[in-house]
């Protein structure tokens, strides 16, 4: 028997090796689903979620690939619907924005509890905020907070000046001068509107008569940074002399337990977009008794206490990360899943072996590599690709030449044509603004109507000039020879003898991909204006600060993925001078727009000023925009409730693995359209609590 | 022998500090840091990670308090993964490529050694001629190619094995097979060629005139020269393996120390990068002398004092 088996084995892998050099790679085209697809016995998700996590400590990690464990390990007041990213309601039940747009009151729902039983409080939630944003903890996000009252000046550790007779000294006293500082943070806003005359917003409390009081002046906790900053300001300097500096602390910090279940935020002004950073990892709430406890070990398993769906089971870093329901969850009954095993990994080929062989159900965005794409792309009921919120473009160095000449710049951005490249990337979608298309349908009926209006004068259509912008060779021909760089005709293509190519380079960060784009964009400018442009690539961690600093010359690689759904997280890259878009670009007039924009309570006003705002962006030609980015992934057809949201984020007490195959995924394309009464029951119960 | 031991083993220390400090100097001059992102940070998010992680003190005195804790024997904890030491991430996944390292060679000396005797023994048979083919391509088809391709047949295919990740037995056999084909042909040649030298020299042919059976000359006489190369290569080879083959833990997801070895310079992770390097270092040294005093009992011509 043995040695027959064993015959049977050696002829089949010498059939299988002949065939594979006969008949290439056809093998499962005519299969319904890629690779190995059987109903599912165990209800656990297995899930590809990018590197192995810097932390399980939801404040620190600032990746996707944390997120995606965070989203099922810890909750935040509000979760990200599964299909928009809009918050909908999760530790809170629901909430109220103040009319002057500057204070948040969270309901919080009285059954909430960590995974190890203790009751979820507003007073958590103060204990989250505080160490968030506190200096000894350095979390790279931080910033995401500073809209909070003092949360910047207390994560900078600096100061209060308080005088002689006990009395704080206010930030509007010194207007200009606190102008002058150079900071791009709300902190700098003189005109905020603290009047505590106006009408308590929930119950008065001796705290919120305090944080609504006008601003305190602050100065610089460093004695070196504030000698600096005393000497830049004499008036500053006279008023400062001789007080007593009083060092932020987090009791100051506009974060307030009004009482066990409400939870008041103050931000600086009004910023309605606010809320959706709300469910972002940086405000999940942690349990302080252990932190406490075990200090830096308090994440390893056996003493991390989460708040989410799921509670960390098994964590062997670089291999699997196992998170199983979390009984004390106070939406236990409604989360579908046993466990999910996060699988940490970065090679998409290993992936997409292991997806193909049946060992995982689900990958995150952006794996399927080009090369099988042809192939996996006709597998409806996996494969699929959605926009997504984050673009691609190139930085130029706006403030060096030839990239100085507006003309220059618009003339490279047209010679691109972008239907092809979006073409040949296969995935993305053609983009000629900054902002992705698609992705904020308010916002895109904003920017119409405002690009409309801003287009009368040049008698062309929103529609038309947007089309011109993807692609149009015969423009950046003029505008290059009127730029002084004259385009001619030489044989079949062109030249442009006098464009100082030694002063342009195409900078980009090390990756396959990004040297296919480069090497296509080449070409486009060979082709359409008759410049070579050189190629140049650097390991990643060495461009940042490369192109960051300004330091390229030409041209650099850049992408934005939006840290909140809202298009303000794409128009701040321009806010200066953090210089985000690393252009060297910085206009006063951009910022008080974006300023003026986001103290508008008028959704509608604040995106049309959003929209001008962009529309200056698109004109000054700061960049080249490319593409919007799209997911690019692949789940088994039997996992439900796991959508193509713009940020490929999944709030995991949604999904579930169906086992009746007659219930699976037909055409992935539909995800976003179609309705699954089960999904949908359960968010319409959620986001029930909102109407109270 | 022993005072020779004693004094490459005292020296390893100082060598080890002194590749820890060169490669400290290479990774403060390469630009970038570990929290360098898409995302320029504030200055004051910059400030306080730089406080919280001694960044703001002067460079001589950070490299002061670095030494003075690896001399004690502590590299810290990694900048990339919060709350992790350094010793504690190498002890985790060393063992893991050691492994995969230490059965790789095993297969690798079985085919190996096999090979090249016999192909020497019956030097220019169609046995020597075939498994020198074998093993040319063994050298010339790097291992990601091989891996996979053997994915692809075995576990896409055939749906024998695990196309990847750790876990039981079966896991190991493709990662195994990827990982040893290259030094199994390297030791195939190396066998061969001392095999056939040895075979020629004098003292196997005053072994078979002392009337030894072939068998004898062979296993006590011939082996034991024929194999000087192979051991002398052994020393660096088994290093490199067990240090983890970066290649093959990516293309297999497997959680072995190479891969993270070249992560953390990606990451610029100081301190894992440091404690990695003095690891590898050590191991190469402690290997090295190993193969140094195994000479002495291969060959007898070989002594030291």
């Amino acid at each position: 028997m043995a040695r027959i088996s064993l015959n049977q084995t050696f002829l089949g892998t010498m059939f299988v090796v002949v065939s594979l050099f006969l008949s290439g790679c056809t093998s499962s085209a005519n299969n319904r689903y890629w690779g190995k697809t059987v109903a599912p016995t165990d209800n656990v998700l297995r899930y590809i979620s990018g590197s192995e996590p810097e932390s399980l400590d939801p404040a620190f990690g600032t990746g996707q690939p944390e997120a995606r464990v965070y989203m099922a390990l810890y909750e935040g007041l509000l979760e990200y619907h599964p299909k928009t990213m809009e918050p909908i309601p999760a530790i809170a039940e629901r909430w109220e924005l103040s009319p002057d747009g500057t204070e948040y009151i969270f309901h919080l729902r009285k059954n909430a509890k960590f995974s190890n039983g203790d009751p979820i409080t507003a007073k958590d939630f103060v204990y989250t905020f505080r160490r968030a944003l506190s200096p000894e903890l350095a979390s790279r996000n931080a910033n995401l907070g500073y809209y909070i009252k003092y949360s910047e000046a207390y994560n900078s550790g600096n100061m209060f000046v308080k005088d002689g007779d006990g009395q704080f000294l206010l930030a509007k006293d010194f207007v200009k001068e606190t102008e002058k500082k150079a900071s791009d943070t709300p902190e700098a806003e003189p005109e905020t509107k603290t009047e505590s005359a106006a009408a308590n917003f929930g119950a008065a409390t001796e705290f919120q008569t305090f944080i609504n009081a006008p601003e305190r002046l602050v100065v610089k906790g460093s004695e070196k940074e504030r000698a600096k900053q005393l000497e830049a300001d004499p008036k500053l300097k006279a008023a400062v002399e001789g007080k007593e500096l009083v060092p932020v602390t987090a009791e100051n910090l506009g974060v307030e337990a009004v009482d066990d279940y409400t939870l008041r935020l103050k931000l600086y002004q009004p910023a309605p977009y606010f809320v959706q950073l709300i469910p972002h990892q940086l405000f999940r709430v942690v349990h302080q008794p252990s932190i406490e406890r075990f200090g830096k070990d308090w994440q390893r398993v056996g003493n991390i206490v989460g708040s989410g769906a799921f509670m960390l089971s098994v964590h062997r870093p670089y291999d699997e990360l196992v998170v199983v329901k979390n009984p004390n969850y106070w939406d236990a009954p409604n989360v579908r899943l046993d466990a999910i095993e996060f699988y940490p990994l970065e090679e998409s080929t290993t992936m997409m072996n292991l997806y193909k062989g049946g060992s995982i159900d689900s990958v995150y965005n952006h794996i399927v590599p080009p090369a099988w794409l042809d192939e996996i792309r006709q597998y409806k009921s996996e494969y699929q690709d959605h926009p997504e919120v984050a673009n691609e473009y190139y930085s130029l160095s706006v403030k060096k030449p030839p990239m100085d000449n507006l003309k220059v710049r618009q003339a490279l951005s047209l010679a691109i044509d972008r239907y092809a490249l979006a073409q040949f990337r296969k995935t993305p979608k053609p983009l000629s603004n900054f902002t992705p298309d698609g992705i904020f349908p308010k916002y895109d009926e904003a920017r119409r109507k405002v690009f409309g209006e801003r287009l009368k004068a040049e008698n062309i259509s929103v529609e038309e000039w947007s089309k011109q912008r993807l692609f149009d060779p015969e423009k950046a021909r003029r505008l290059m020879t009127e730029a002084g760089y004259p385009v001619v005709k030489a044989g079949n293509g062109w030249i442009c003898p006098t464009f100082p190519v030694d002063k342009v380079t195409l900078n980009y960060n090390t990756a396959e991909s990004n040297k296919a784009v480069a090497e296509f964009n080449q070409a486009q400018w060979k082709q359409n204006l008759g410049i070579t442009i050189p190629l140049k690539n650097m390991e990643w961690k060495t461009f940042l600060p490369f192109r960051s600093g300004v330091q390229y010359e030409g041209i650099a690689r850049n992408a934005w993925v939006g840290d909140y759904m809202d298009p303000f997280t794409f128009l701040n890259l321009f806010y200066s001078p953090q210089n985000d878009g690393a252009t060297g670009w910085h206009d006063p007039k951009y910022d008080a727009l974006l300023d003026a924009a986001n103290k508008e309570l008028d959704e509608q006003k604040r995106l049309e000023m959003l929209a001008t705002a962009e529309f200056q962006v698109l004109q000054e030609q700061l960049v080249i925009p490319l593409v919007t980015q799209a997911t690019n992934w692949i789940k088994k057809p039997y996992v439900k409730g796991l959508y193509p949201n713009p940020g490929t984020l999944h709030a995991w007490k949604f999904v579930y693995l169906e086992t009746d195959p007659n219930k699976w995924d037909t055409n992935a394309d539909n995800l976003m359209k179609e309705s699954d009464p089960q999904v949908d029951e359960q968010i319409r119960r959620v986001m029930a609590t909102m109407q109270k | 022998m022993l005072s020779y031991i004693i004094r490459r083993l005292i020296i390893i220390i100082p060598m080890a500090l002194l590749v820890v400090t060169v490669t400290w100097i290479l990774i403060r001059m390469a630009p970038g840091s570990f929290y360098s992102s898409e995302k320029k940070l504030p200055p004051a998010v910059e400030a306080n990670i730089k406080k919280k992680y001694g960044l703001d003190k002067p460079v001589l005195q950070q490299y002061g308090i670095l030494m003075g804790n690896i001399i004690r024997g502590d590299f810290g904890d990694s900048l990339k993964y919060e709350g992790q030491s350094v010793n504690e991430i190498i002890r985790r996944h060393f063992p893991y490529s050691a492994t995969i390292g230490i059965l790789a060679y095993l297969l690798a000396l079985a085919i190996g050694l096999t090979a090249g005797i016999v192909a020497a023994l019956k030097q220019n048979s169609a046995f020597d001629y075939g498994s020198m083919s074998l093993a040319m391509l063994g050298l010339s088809v790097p291992n990601f190619v091989l891996g996979p391709i053997l994915v692809l047949i075995f576990s896409l295919w055939l749906f024998w094995l695990p196309p990847a990740r750790w876990g039981g037995a079966s896991s190991l056999i493709l990662p195994v097979i990827t990982l040893a084909a290259i030094y199994a042909a390297y030791i195939a040649r190396l066998t061969r060629a001392g095999m056939l030298e040895v075979m020629r020299s004098d003292y196997i042919r005053t072994a078979r005139a002392k009337g030894l059976s072939e068998w004898k000359v062979l296993l006590k006489h011939a082996v034991r020269g024929g194999l000087i190369p192979v051991v002398s290569f052994t020393g660096p080879a088994l290093a490199a393996l067990l240090a983890g083959a970066v290649v093959v833990e990516k293309v297999f997801a497997i959680p072995g120390l190479g891969n993270i070895f070249i992560q953390s310079i990606f990451n610029r992770d100081e301190p894992l990068t440091l404690g990695i390097v003095a690891f590898l270092s050590i191991l190469i040294m402690v290997f090295n002398l190993l193969v140094d005093v195994s000479y002495a009992f291969l060959d007898p011509r070989i002594r030291y004092e």
